[in-house]
């Protein structure tokens, strides 16, 4: 690479600046924010509510916890932690896009949420908070939209109180071959069809399925996330491997 | 598959939080409990729920790793026993039974089970949202009428059954008559068999003599 040259970054199978990737992320989730949650189920045939209770199961939340949620998006996981942290307790739900957040912070507000929650714009990569600030983090299908993913790991490990849970799940690599094949056809077939259709915007749902192939495996995020400094990281599968649930802990 | 018992549990969470929404009291009766948690052991299969409970239902989640601290009381109990402390059993009869090992706030069992057990649902409410409320009295009036019919109709049931075997109940033999009655037929039957062997030895004793007259002559 010349010394004029700019350092590029993957933008799904395409090769951006990496200066450009933060924006161009944004202009997906700014398309499909409004039609954001009626996308996921009609996807993942409503599975990602499972996906994402199994998150909940595993981050041993309780009363009085200062939680983050990352990429939150529209508020899944935050509406289920306020409950479980209650008045004692903090959840802060943030996204890099606003108009996500928006629509987050619409839709807890409707279903009675208020007074533990706070909403912040911030990007995973330099976390606006001090160190040792939360007990647990989640990035729910966030991680792999991040321009330097192990910076954003190095960050969560930064406000990560000692003894709290980091999960990410993310989508991943399916483990049986022919679940593969069937799963590809699924995602850069059907899915932009589905984008198209629902949401009027196939490009979008595009780049969602050439992120996830980009996205690095199992093993290979959890090297990651050990080499952030997160210790004991373990993995589950999920749906036979097209999501998994990666835990780590910092002691 | 991990993902098939967190599919049976978000149905009983749907299930469990649609029944209470629909009891009009619910709300000061969940505010009491809001924040508490609850864990259940069960022995077979082996299982840990969380109950956590907050002002707009229960949250039940799988426990299998958690800080038992973090709850505010602990039971372990066997399905069976489960079935009967949700049914309403009192809970000191089945802890003095040896069925249930509590550890914490002890209340709060009681006050769950007291939750779950005087569900007061407004079914026809429910019926008015979709119905129109003077419809839906009706049904639900024709209902409650019918249900009143059914207890009355089986209170009636069981009285006239009670009366009628108490009745009869005096004709039928008691226990010694019985006895005393085997004794006679044992009796009987003992007599019998001896007149006949006695008829069999009479018998025997005729066709001797009359084969002998017969040899005589």
């Amino acid at each position: 690479m010349s010394p004029t040259e700019k350092p590029t970054t993957h933008f799904g199978y395409q090769e951006v600046p990496v200066d450009e990737k933060a924006s161009r992320v944004a202009d997906v989730f700014h398309s499909v924010a409004a039609r954001y949650d009626v996308m996921n189920d009609l996807m993942s045939m409503g599975v990602h509510r499972l996906w994402k209770r199994l998150t909940i199961e595993r981050s041993g939340v309780r009363p009085g916890h200062q939680v983050l949620d990352i990429a939150g998006g529209t508020g899944d996981l935050t509406l289920k932690f306020s409950r479980m942290v209650g008045p004692r307790g903090k959840v802060v739900l943030a996204d890099i896009n606003a108009s996500m957040l928006r629509v987050g912070r619409d839709k807890l507000i409707d279903n009675g949420v208020g007074g533990n929650v706070e909403y912040v714009q911030a990007n995973a990569e330099c976390l606006p908070f001090p160190d040792n600030s939360f007990d647990c983090i989640t990035i729910a299908f966030g991680l792999r939209n991040v321009t330097d993913k192990d910076a954003a790991l190095r960050s969560m490990q930064r406000v990560l109180k000692p003894g709290g849970r980091l999960l990410v799940l993310e989508f991943s690599k399916p483990a049986n071959p022919l679940l593969s094949k069937a799963y590809d056809e699924y995602s850069f077939r059907l899915l932009p069809r589905m984008g198209q259709m629902v949401a009027g915007d196939a490009e979008s749902y595009r780049y969602l399925a050439e992120s996830i192939r980009m996205h690095p495996d199992q093993p290979t995020l959890k090297a990651m996330m050990e080499a952030a400094g997160l210790e004991r990281v373990e993995y589950t599968n999920l749906t036979g491997g097209i999501v998994a649930l990666h835990r780590g802990i910092k002691l | 598959m991990l993902v098939t018992p967190a599919l049976l549990l978000a149905g009983c969470e749907r299930m469990l939080n649609a029944l209470l929404a629909r009891d009009p009291a619910y709300p000061q009766r969940l505010d009491a409990l809001a924040g508490s948690r609850l864990l259940i052991r069960l022995e077979q299969p082996q299982l840990a729920l969380l109950m956590a409970f907050h002002p707009s239902g229960i949250d039940l989640l799988r426990a299998e790793d958690i800080d038992e601290t973090s709850a505010d009381a602990v039971v372990e109990l066997s399905p069976e026993t489960l079935s009967e402390w949700v049914s309403g059993s009192s809970v000191e009869r089945l802890m003095f039974e040896g069925k249930l090992s509590v550890r914490g706030r002890i209340q709060l069992l009681e006050a769950t089970q007291e939750l779950l057990t005087d569900l007061d649902i407004d079914w026809e409410g429910e019926l008015a949202n979709w119905l129109g409320d003077i419809p839906a009295h009706s049904l639900a009036e024709g209902l409650r009428r019918a249900g009143r019919w059914g207890l009355r109709a089986s209170n009636e049931l069981m009285a006239d059954v009670s009366e009628y075997v108490f009745e009869e109940g005096k004709l039928l033999p008691g226990r010694q008559q019985r006895d005393v009655l085997r004794d006679h037929l044992s009796e009987l039957e003992i007599s019998t068999d001896r007149l006949e062997a006695r008829l069999n030895r009479l018998h025997r004793r005729l066709t001797q003599r009359l084969s002998q007259g017969d040899s005589g002559s």
